[in-house]
């Protein structure tokens, strides 16, 4: 899997610069939508095309419209990621019909990516964010290296990240992406289907309002953020396709600073939070629950049977629950102060004599120097907020000895060669 | 001895590159001190009253000729040509520069020694009997367990980061010169019912602002299931220990608080669990790493016995160096030499670079290459025929440390107190000098017989005054220095801690009290062969008290 | 009054801050801090820390007896003329920026 810059860093020679773009913007009217369509798509780059994109959600017939209005037989691509409702593939061919939209282009991700990185089509799970890199980003990218740029159905109202989102934009990349419903209202939205008898993704009747692949979309609550759906606990809001490619735009870049869950040898976003206010054994999932809160609401959150942690902080007598453990899907284990090591055994004990197999994370005061010592103990995941150790894992900086003079059980540490005994090199 | 295959010098190697590179960080300001100081503790360097200080690690108190050579010119190289030997066997260097720190680690990883956890709260370097593999009366060498403890202890990914510092000293002899009553683990080997050897484990003792004689918690723990049993302790230490006050951390207060009894049961419990698991020690590696240590070619001696008496007259000094400082040995025709690190108003266990050297030219000339460092600040050549120690005593004469006052009056142990360590409240140093030149007269020292003196600069006892046969404890006083007497401590296997005899007194009224204390006791003593100790045991504190301080 | 004292990165050596803001190991050069100056100490206390050239950075109480300045707990004299037994000179700075002339040069 490449980088995803890589292929852009060739990207075809500047079209427009900044202030072109810029201008371009006071062209339109805000709610001129087939303007601005009708000039992407005719004379912004003559000979040039742009390509027209679309995740056939829940708000999508309403660009698709537009489109068709101006050109049915624009090529618009869909991002077959192979993880989608079969609601959403109903609904692209009913768009088709209803639309006339003759080219339809699915995108399909890279079969060497999946063998590689999601073989068990669980990569959605343990990691979005490469879910949605090899699902999404990675064939786009293939398919919009032809193109000058590309339409988009995002609305500034969407969510607060796109609150300044024009019609034009220019990507670091010097490419151009057009946003023809950039000032469209949720109301606006809703108003233009009713007008058209535009025909509704199927799901939005069950409560879905933003709607993606189907293991990371929920249905929202009334009042709710319409995306708040999309992975949601996961700490996520852009899946990645939206990303100016160089992250110079399009904010959420920054979120990747914010990351703290480092995991298989990178940071990626975090499913879990930590208990707090308006979490109730009920409904609450991908939440590490204190133990006292698990030992007081036992039952109902067995009934509830959702994916579940516990936090365990130091002095807690967490062996009392051990017949509990299998049910956490992550148990976290606090280190309030780095000097503070019972967490150590703690790992141990839970690999080693009770066989917890799930995630098993360190929590709090994390410096370079306990990273080894929290791995060979058993540790699989760290949330780290601590700056130098988050630089340091970034970098694959550690202050580590790969040789090590005991054994502990749970990383596998073979002996070496014809080495006896207790020691062993890191493998 | 025993000595680094490739895989223990890729361990040192690795570390030592890895200190370079925070050192580095630190200097160049990518680490702020307080990210830098728990790794430089990591790697045994405190920073100190006029400088930084290094404390390098002698496994176990064993060094070879050439490491001590190495120790040498790191003196003169690095520092101002001196050591100084601790109390704990290991060396430590006063004057060293924070850059120039990975370039000593690199030399000492040549010669196989490091400076890795000999500060943190961590296993420290496991101490031993000085005459270990050499002493007449030893059950099992207790080395190569020691050794295999060290490997077990080192960097060892759960305990790393446990309340407080973890100390464990072994013995294989029933005369405890390890003190290991006065360990956070202490292990004395012992003959189990069947014939065959293993230890009798102690736990929570230690010195410091709460003295405490270790409680025994197993009789009997074979070689095989050692490791696991030690695993067993520091994990309910690890769990349970105090973490709320830094003075009621170490294992000691929680077998007080808790007792010993519901400690061996959370001990024994963890030790069921693990007994049988991956650290059962198997025989053959037992056996490899015994074979380090199997005795030297010793050589068919000319000589058995010494005539003493008749040496006495002809050569008294060498007579009483040979009556102080020897110590029997297993082998016909050979002895254990102790060179004093105590001359006459000298630094209690400090060594000049030249020192160093002419007692390792000496060690591998007349002690098949091998030295060790006792608790008590002295170095050991342990096998030394009888038929070279003359040879041997010219060589130390020569260096000024030939004084035959082991277990003397003069034979001090002092912390380096107020004079370098930024914890002391009070100086050390000048008072052992001042005891020492008080009592530097050979006969007076003789007549005295067996008398520890033990010196702390302040509460935490690096000194082990608690266990000198008189303790001294550095304090300081409104400003002042203030020195409190205890008498009756003892560090052996009949441990005991000493009883403080009254307020404190000024430094300069010390050595006139120590021999208020010495001649009460010399005027007491039912005969020469009652030692000081064993006639303060019969008297009690009383008379020493009111030796001090008159009757009130 | 107060003096400032600290431990430089390198040599780990004594230092006093001085009247021109150097930081060197003669205490008789240490600049004196009286009541009325404690917001200068302070801040004083607070570069150095900042720094991050010198560690352990403390006030210090000194005296001025025959015109020199001289610290007021035995510590502090110790750690001002080195071990008094046998007598070592205190550790001196070693490069010409930690001597004072420029101390926020780094390495």
């Amino acid at each position: 899997m490449a980088l995803a810059s890589s292929n852009l860093a060739e990207a075809k020679a500047p079209r427009a610069s900044d202030l072109e773009i810029v201008a371009l913007n006071g062209m339109f009217d805000e709610r001129d939508t087939l303007g601005v369509i009708r000039y992407a798509l005719e004379e912004l780059l003559p000979g040039e095309p742009l390509a027209v994109v679309s995740s056939f959600g829940a708000d999508s017939a309403v660009l698709l419209h537009h489109i068709a209005q101006v050109d049915p037989h624009k090529e618009v691509l869909f991002l077959e990621t192979g993880k989608h409702f079969a609601e959403t593939l109903e609904y692209v061919e009913t768009i088709k019909q209803r639309f006339g939209l003759t080219n339809i282009r699915f995108l399909e991700p890279d079969a060497a990516d999946l063998k590689r990185f999601d073989p068990h089509g669980t990569l959605w799970d343990t990691d979005p964010d490469s879910c949605c890199h090899i699902r999404k980003t990675e064939p786009l990218k293939g398919a919009l290296d032809q193109y000058a740029g590309w339409i988009t159905g995002r609305r500034r109202h969407q969510t607060q990240e796109r609150g300044v989102l024009p019609h034009f934009e220019l990507t670091s990349d010097v490419r151009i992406k057009v946003n023809p419903l950039a000032y469209w209202t949720y109301e606006d939205v809703k108003a233009y289907k009713a007008e058209h008898d535009l025909p509704e993704h199927p799901l939005v009747q069950h409560g879905y309002r933003s709607i993606g692949c189907a293991p990371c979309t929920s249905a929202t609550r009334e009042g709710e953020d319409p995306r708040a759906g999309r992975w949601r606990g996961l700490n996520k809001a852009e899946c990645g396709i939206h990303f100016d490619f160089n992250g110079q735009i399009a904010s959420p870049a920054a979120k990747l600073e914010n990351r703290t869950l480092f995991k298989s040898g990178r940071f990626i976003a975090d499913p879990f939070h930590v208990w707090g206010e308006g979490d109730a054994p009920e409904t609450s999932a991908y939440v590490h629950v204190p133990l006292a809160i698990w030992q007081e609401n036992r039952d109902a959150f067995i009934a509830a049977d959702h994916p579940i942690g516990l936090l365990i902080e130091p002095g807690d007598d967490f062996e009392a629950i051990a017949e509990d453990f299998d049910r956490f899907a992550s148990i976290a284990v606090a280190f309030p102060k780095f000097t503070d090591g019972r967490g150590y055994s703690y790992a141990r004990l839970l690999r080693e004599r009770y066989g917890f197999t799930g995630e098993l994370r360190a929590t709090g005061d994390i410096l370079t120097d306990q990273v080894p010592f929290l791995r060979r103990c058993g540790f699989d995941a760290l949330t780290v907020t601590n700056e130098a150790t988050k630089k340091a894992l970034e970098n694959d900086a550690l202050a580590e000895v790969s040789v090590y003079l005991q054994p502990v059980g749970s990383r596998g540490e073979a002996p070496v060669g014809t080495r006896p005994f207790l020691r062993r090199a890191d493998q | 001895m025993y000595r680094y295959d490739e895989f223990d010098a890729a361990f040192v190697r690795q570390r030592t590159e890895q200190f370079a590179d925070q050192v580095r960080r630190r200097i160049s300001g990518e680490l702020n001190e307080d990210q830098f100081r728990p790794l430089r503790l990591m790697n045994g360097l405190y920073l100190q009253l006029h400088a930084y200080m290094l404390r390098v690690a002698v496994p176990y108190g064993t060094l070879s000729s050439k490491q001590l050579r190495r120790l040498a010119e790191i003196a003169r190289k690095y520092d101002r040509g001196y050591g100084h030997f601790t109390t704990r066997q290991n060396i430590q260097f006063n004057w060293p520069r924070l850059n120039d720190v990975p370039k000593i680690l690199a030399e000492l990883a040549d010669v196989e020694m490091h400076a890795i956890q000999t500060s943190g709260n961590c296993i420290r370097n496991v101490t031993t009997d000085q005459f270990a593999g050499a002493a007449a009366d030893e059950i099992i060498d207790p080395r190569p367990i020691a050794e295999i403890i060290r490997q077990w202890s080192s960097l060892h990914p759960e305990f790393t980061f446990l309340p407080r510092k973890f100390k464990i000293a072994i013995t294989g002899a029933p005369q405890d010169r390890a003190a290991v009553k006065f360990h956070d683990i202490g292990l004395m080997a012992k003959t189990g019912p069947n014939g065959e050897i293993g230890w009798t484990v102690y736990v929570g003792g230690g010195l410091g602002r709460t003295p405490m004689v270790a409680k025994q918690i197993r009789d009997f723990v074979d070689h095989e299931h050692l490791l696991a049993y030690l695993e067993a302790i520091l994990r309910v230490y690890n769990r349970y220990g105090r973490r709320d006050n830094k003075y009621k951390a170490r294992i000691k207060i929680l077998v007080h608080e808790a007792g010993i009894d519901t400690i061996r049961d959370q001990v024994e419990e963890e030790f069921a669990a693990m007994k049988d698991g991956i650290l059962k020690l198997p025989q053959e590696e037992l056996d490899r790493i015994t074979a380090y240590f199997a005795a030297p070619a010793f050589k068919e001696v000319e000589q058995k016995t010494i005539d003493l008496p008749k040496l006495k007259i002809t050569d008294p000094a060498f007579a009483r160096f040979i009556e102080r400082n020897t110590h029997p040995h297993f082998r016909d025709g050979y002895v254990s030499v102790t060179v004093s690190m105590k001359p006459i108003g000298g630094t209690p266990g400090d060594a000049t670079d030249i020192q160093m050297e002419a007692i390792a030219d000496l060690a591998e000339k007349y002690s098949f290459d091998e030295l060790r460092v006792s608790h008590e600040q002295n170095l050991v050549l342990p096998h030394v025929a009888l038929d070279d120690l003359r040879a041997v005593y010219e060589g130390l004469v020569d260096i000024d440390l030939a004084e035959g006052n082991t277990g003397l009056i003069t034979d001090i142990i002092s912390c380096p107190g107020l004079d370098y360590c930024a914890l002391a409240t009070a100086r050390s140093i000048p008072i052992a000098k001042s005891i020492s030149q008080k009592f530097s007269a050979p006969e007076r020292q003789e007549q005295i017989g067996d008398l520890k003196i033990k010196i702390s600069g302040c509460i935490n006892a690096c000194g082990h005054h608690h266990v000198g046969h008189i303790g001294i404890l550095g304090l300081d006083r409104k400003g002042v220095e203030n020195y409190q007497i205890t008498v009756g401590g003892d560090a052996s296997e009949d441990a005991a801690v000493g009883s403080i005899l009254g307020a404190g007194i000024a430094g300069d009224d010390v050595p006139d009290a120590i021999e208020k204390l010495v001649d009460l006791y010399i005027e007491k003593r039912e005969s020469a062969d009652e030692t000081f100790i064993a006639a303060f045991r019969r008297l009690g504190e009383a008379p020493f008290k009111e030796a001090l301080y008159g009757t009130r | 009054m107060d003096i400032i004292t600290a431990n430089e990165l390198l040599s780990g050596a004594t230092v006093y801050l001085t009247v021109d803001g150097k930081w060197l190991e003669e205490v008789s050069k240490a600049q004196t801090f009286g009541p009325e100056d404690k917001a200068a100490r302070d801040a004083a206390v607070e570069a150095a820390n900042a720094s991050g050239r010198y560690l352990s950075v403390e006030i210090e109480k000194a005296e001025i007896i025959d015109g020199r300045v001289v610290p007021t707990r035995l510590r502090e004299k110790i750690r001002a003329e080195g071990p008094t037994s046998p007598r070592h000179t205190p550790q001196t700075l070693d490069t010409p920026h930690a001597k004072g002339e420029d101390s926020n040069v780094s390495l």
